[in-house]
């Protein structure tokens, strides 16, 4: 008895060992290894290790790059709201079959997922491009006379491709929150003489917010923290705050630099993250 | 309860999923303001039919009459009857208040009269001063009301309740039963409670109507059924019970006395059961508190003393037929008419006030 005790609390301090330390080594770890970089001098590509804030004050001095920043932040919580939106009729569409085909739904919205992003991406490019699907089509309906850019190459197209890319990521925690609400309580509505309308107001919609708030914390997050898709899809014209990030470490060479926006970027995605929890929490009144 | 008003009829309900019937001919009524308990064991089909009355289910064939109109197509929501769910279905992330008041939040009741309403219905219930809280931040007990208080707030002819006090401990569950039998004195109006517990179907009903397996094998008052049950199971399922198998031996097998030839001889029964017609095989079933011991064993059945249980207020004395140990009697005795000299191995006599003894035809021995 003592000793199957005693094994089990080997086996309790072996697996919280486990489950604390894989994420300490792989994700906090690297997150100290940018705050630490990002506090370095860069001399001319040459990493200096001498303490300084410059890195930062460049950031908020450096009025182009401020202007990148905010413009993508603004972006990325359109495309956010948009998934959300759309995300949220989409879970509300699914969650309203049948039990059966439910779970076929879900998978045709997240097909996606199951697909390479290259793939998606040159795939969203055959639709939206120069001589692409929409505007060949904009132009035998004779609407245009010849290939336009709005699609293409612009802060438009980039919006696009990211509702489009990110749409499941919404639907599919949406879903799950409405999935766990209990059918009695539906029930309960229908009992006490409330119409779908007032299931959809009262019941459907405050029980999925939680839903919502992690649907907009991935999106945001994933959107903000997205360079493939502004260099894939937008052009000169689709320069965003990750693409800026990205170029300090690959091009510019500027590390440090690259560190520090890389905080901000991860600063803002938590600051959003705690925003949307907080107007959960205002959102549901007793 | 004088000249009962028929309110609700469900006439010759059947409900079957797939090729399984769970529902058989079920016709039943309930009056205006009677507390009518629906009695049984689990998969007996009492869900069910709370079910078809809420509108959660359809019937498959047969109708449900509301003051004679059917009403088996009318939406969930127009139905005139509300419901206390097994788990109570609270809405988590509403407070007492709003939980109350949703019914004529969906109504589109004003605020100023919905707020006096609910006001109303909370104090009814004795929850003042809670109205603020979450569910969560209830106990039980308290969740309880709020059901009730949800489900009465619209003012409907009928209350549905699906075994609301099962998932209270045993204390609690005895102070609900008689809330809950106050409540519809007060309110005056039908009661339809859902339970597999004997005991609170005595404590609260008017009437009760037994189901088992998908039937409904008898309906009437608790003491009708306590005292004159129908078949064996309800013999049974009501308190404890002496069954002995035997044959009718004569009488004319309506409410009559009839006599009974079983193992232990002929014994006088009265019979409840117009299918005791002579050489019919039946039961007859004798309370353990209807059975007398009688220290000289020439009179009555002589019986060998197996066992003495003292219990507090009685003695349960188990006994076996001397000409056939394989039949035992059980047999519950307040202090006092115990004879003192009795023991176990003692041989006594048994007998029973013949009206005490009742004729179950065997249908379903």
């Amino acid at each position: 008895m003592r000793n199957s005790k005693r094994t089990d609390k080997w086996a309790l301090w072996a697996v919280s060992t486990l489950c604390l330390g894989i994420p300490a080594v792989f994700i906090l770890v690297p997150i100290l290894a940018f705050v630490l970089n990002s506090l370095w001098h860069n001399d001319a590509g040459q990493l200096v290790k001498r303490l300084t804030l410059e890195n930062y004050v460049a950031f908020f001095t450096d009025e182009d790059m401020r202007k990148v920043y905010f413009r993508t932040v603004f972006l990325c919580l359109s495309a956010t709201v948009t998934n959300l939106v759309v995300g949220y009729i989409c879970a509300l569409y699914i969650y309203r079959q049948k039990v059966g085909s439910r779970l076929v739904l879900i998978l045709i919205f997240t097909l996606p997922l199951f697909t390479s992003y290259i793939i998606k991406m040159y795939a969203i490019r055959g639709i939206l491009g120069h001589r692409g699907v929409i505007n060949e089509l904009l132009i035998a309906a004779h609407v245009i006379q010849e290939p336009i850019t709005a699609f293409i190459f612009s802060q438009s197209a980039i919006f696009l491709t990211l509702v489009v890319l990110y749409l499941p990521f919404s639907v599919l925690p949406i879903y799950l929150a409405m999935e766990r609400i209990p059918e009695n309580l539906r029930l309960a509505s229908d009992d006490l003489g409330g119409k779908e309308s007032h299931e959809l107001k009262h019941i459907i919609f405050p029980l999925s917010l939680n839903g919502v708030v992690v649907a907009a914390v991935f999106t945001f997050v994933m959107t903000f923290g997205d360079f493939v898709t502004p260099q894939m899809v937008g052009g000169i014209d689709g320069y965003t705050f990750g693409r800026i990030v990205y170029s300090q470490f690959g091009v510019a060479l500027n590390w440090p630099l690259g560190s520090a926006l890389a905080v901000i970027l991860l600063a803002t995605s938590v600051v959003v993250a705690l925003l949307s929890s907080l107007l959960l929490k205002l959102g549901v009144s007793r | 309860m004088q000249t009962p008003q028929e309110l609700l009829k469900l006439d010759n309900i059947c409900k079957s999923y797939g090729q399984t019937p769970v529902l058989k001919n079920i016709n039943l009524s309930v009056y205006g303001n009677e507390f009518l308990t629906i009695l049984g064991p689990s998969g007996s089909g009492k869900t069910t039919i709370l079910k078809i009355l809420a509108g959660f289910e359809e019937a498959t064939q047969g109708v449900v009459l509301l003051n004679g109109q059917d009403i088996s197509d009318m939406p969930i929501n127009r139905r005139p009857f509300n419901t206390v769910f097994q788990d109570y279905a609270l809405f988590p992330h509403m407070s007492v208040r709003k939980n109350v008041g949703y019914g004529l939040i969906v109504r589109g009741v004003g605020r100023a009269q919905r707020e006096k309403r609910v006001d109303e219905v909370i104090e009814t219930v004795g929850l003042t001063g809670f109205d603020k809280r979450l569910p969560a931040e209830l106990s039980g007990g308290q969740r309880q009301r709020v059901a009730l208080a949800r489900a009465i707030i619209c003012q409907p002819r009928i209350i549905l309740l699906d075994e609301p006090l099962a998932a209270l401990d045993v204390a609690l569950r005895g102070q609900m039963c008689k809330f809950l039998k106050g409540m519809q004195r007060r309110l005056d109006i039908a009661f339809v409670f859902i339970t597999h517990d004997q005991q609170e179907a005595i404590a609260m009903s008017d009437r009760i109507v037994v189901m088992r397996d998908g039937e409904i094998e008898q309906i009437g008052t608790p003491e009708s059924l306590y005292a004159e049950p129908q078949t064996r199971f309800v013999a049974e399922f009501f308190g404890e019970n002496n069954l002995l198998d035997g044959v009718v031996h004569s009488g004319d097998g309506t409410w009559a006395e009839v006599e009974v030839e079983t193992d232990m001889g002929y014994l006088t029964c009265k019979s409840n059961n117009t299918a005791t017609a002579v050489g019919a095989r039946v039961a007859v079933a004798v309370r353990p508190e209807n059975i007398d011991l009688l220290e000289d064993a020439s009179r009555g059945y002589a019986c060998k003393i197996e066992d003495i249980q003292y219990s507090g207020a009685t003695y349960i004395v188990e006994l076996s037929l001397q000409k056939a140990s394989q039949i035992k009697l059980k047999c519950r005795l307040h202090g006092s008419r115990l004879p003192p000299a009795l023991g176990v191995g003692d041989i006594v006599g048994v007998t029973w006030a013949p009206g005490s003894a009742v004729v179950i035809g065997k249908r379903d021995a």
